[in-house]
């Protein structure tokens, strides 16, 4: 009987760790001067080119863009960074977020 | 004695100085010169539907109709001179026909050019819709884009594309191949013949060549052989920003009228301004808000024939009419 339970507390462990790892992450970018549609479309484009990308937010009036991944992949800092600065603007944080449905229509880059 | 002769000497400063600021008012500060335009009406709100936009991005009016870069749903949008939706050209894509965030927009006999921004290239479709021709492809060599901004098309039918990541201007034969190039490649400057992230192109009617050299907040223009001919945009037009008369906050599109005349896209000024063709000011209208007349960052600018402008409202995602009051 325990070690059946200890099975099931495995498999049951092994489910969660699995869907952790295939749910799709998201990342909060805080960037500066973000008004003009010339600027945050080049940081759309840039971080939209980079591999793992599905969706990309822009709050102009915030001035974060919210990258998520497609499933299982992740967002290195380092590649965030670059793509931010060949945008021409520089990172000024970068947090990991909990990933949201789409929200408006176009909002996305890619 | 002292004291007095302190008391004549600070005189004296205040007196130059009042001098010194009132003639640099009225050197970089110039007054309106033509009637003021008037408010006539508006069309459009945030949506994907027919006559709503999401991030309209250029403008452009040819005969009765006014053509409308609905970047973020990846099409132009046609009206009527009243603001009745016609028709809807291309739809979000990368293919031939479809758009990755169009920007500025010029019709040249008969055919619309499209800069889009995402797919690195100018796109041309006949005014009905047809796509006929693509220019161009991403990199940073020539014939090559980052990002272009605006076109503009000469009489024998070269393009002249702002392309923005490159900061430079380029001319390409109507095939695409290259002829030269004003700015250095991937050098961001603010001397005569530098850019920093130029937006847009215009051609003048003596074949004037003028540049929204948008992040050095100024106009140049070159002449018809390439020439520097001069540049305007606050004091010495070297990327000093303001909201007075004749200075900009990043100018993101430029046309011009029959009369040569050059109209500017002033974004973070939420207005037009207008000037002649030598840079002397002429007019301007606008201001920050959503109520009529008011502009959230005015993006584009178009001019008929009769003189009507019309205005992209980016951040109301509308178009506004006006007209000079006589």
């Amino acid at each position: 009987m325990k070690s059946r339970l200890k099975a099931m507390a495995l498999i049951l462990s092994l489910i969660m760790t699995t869907a952790a790892l295939a749910a799709q992450q998201a990342y909060k970018l805080r960037v500066d001067g973000l008004a003009c549609p010339f600027c945050a479309y080049g940081i759309e484009k840039k971080l939209g080119a980079v591999k793992g990308v599905e969706r990309i937010e822009v709050d102009i009036g915030a001035g974060t863009v919210t990258v998520t991944m497609a499933e299982g992949a992740t967002l290195d800092e380092a590649a965030a960074g670059k793509a931010v600065k060949e945008a021409g603007f520089s990172l000024r944080s970068f947090e990991r977020v909990q990933a949201a449905p789409p929200s408006a229509p176009g909002g996305q880059a890619k | 004695m002292r004291l007095q002769t302190a008391f004549k000497a600070g005189r004296n400063i205040l007196v130059v100085l009042a001098v010194v600021i009132a003639g640099g008012w009225h050197a970089f500060i110039p007054a309106a010169k033509e009637p003021p335009y008037e408010f006539v009406t508006t069309w459009g709100e945030k949506g994907g539907a027919p006559g709503q936009f999401n991030d309209p991005t250029g403008i452009a009016v040819a005969g009765e109709e006014v053509f409308v870069a609905d970047s973020r749903n990846g099409r132009i949008q046609v009206f009527d001179l009243e603001g009745r939706f016609r028709r809807q050209i291309g739809t979000p894509g990368r293919g031939p026909g479809e758009l990755g965030r169009p920007m500025n927009l010029t019709v040249h006999e008969g055919d619309l050019y499209v800069a889009e921004y995402f797919n690195d290239r100018i796109q041309v479709f006949g005014l009905d819709g047809t796509p006929k021709r693509i220019i161009g492809k991403p990199g940073s060599g020539p014939g090559e884009f980052n990002a272009p901004g605006g076109v503009a098309v000469t009489p024998n039918g070269d393009l002249l594309v702002a392309d923005f990541y490159n900061h430079r201007i380029q001319r390409l034969g109507a095939d695409g191949g290259f002829v030269r190039q004003w700015g250095t490649t991937g050098h961001i400057g603010m001397w005569a013949e530098e850019f920093n992230y130029p937006t847009d192109v215009a051609l003048g009617p003596d074949g004037t060549l003028y540049v929204a050299d948008g992040y050095n907040d100024r106009i140049q223009a070159f002449g018809p052989g390439g020439a520097f001919l001069r540049k305007w945009g606050g004091p010495f037009a070297i990327n000093i920003f303001g909201p007075f008369n004749g200075w900009f906050a990043t100018v993101t599109n430029l046309t011009v009228d029959r009369k040569g005349q050059v109209f500017a896209a002033d974004f973070y000024n939420h207005r037009i301004q207008k000037f002649a063709a030598d840079g002397t000011f002429l007019s301007g209208f606008g201001a920050r808000g959503s109520g009529p007349g008011q502009f959230n960052h005015a993006i584009a600018v178009a001019v008929a024939a009769d003189g009507t402008v019309f205005a992209a409202d980016f951040g109301n995602n509308r178009i506004e009419k006006w007209r000079q009051a006589k």
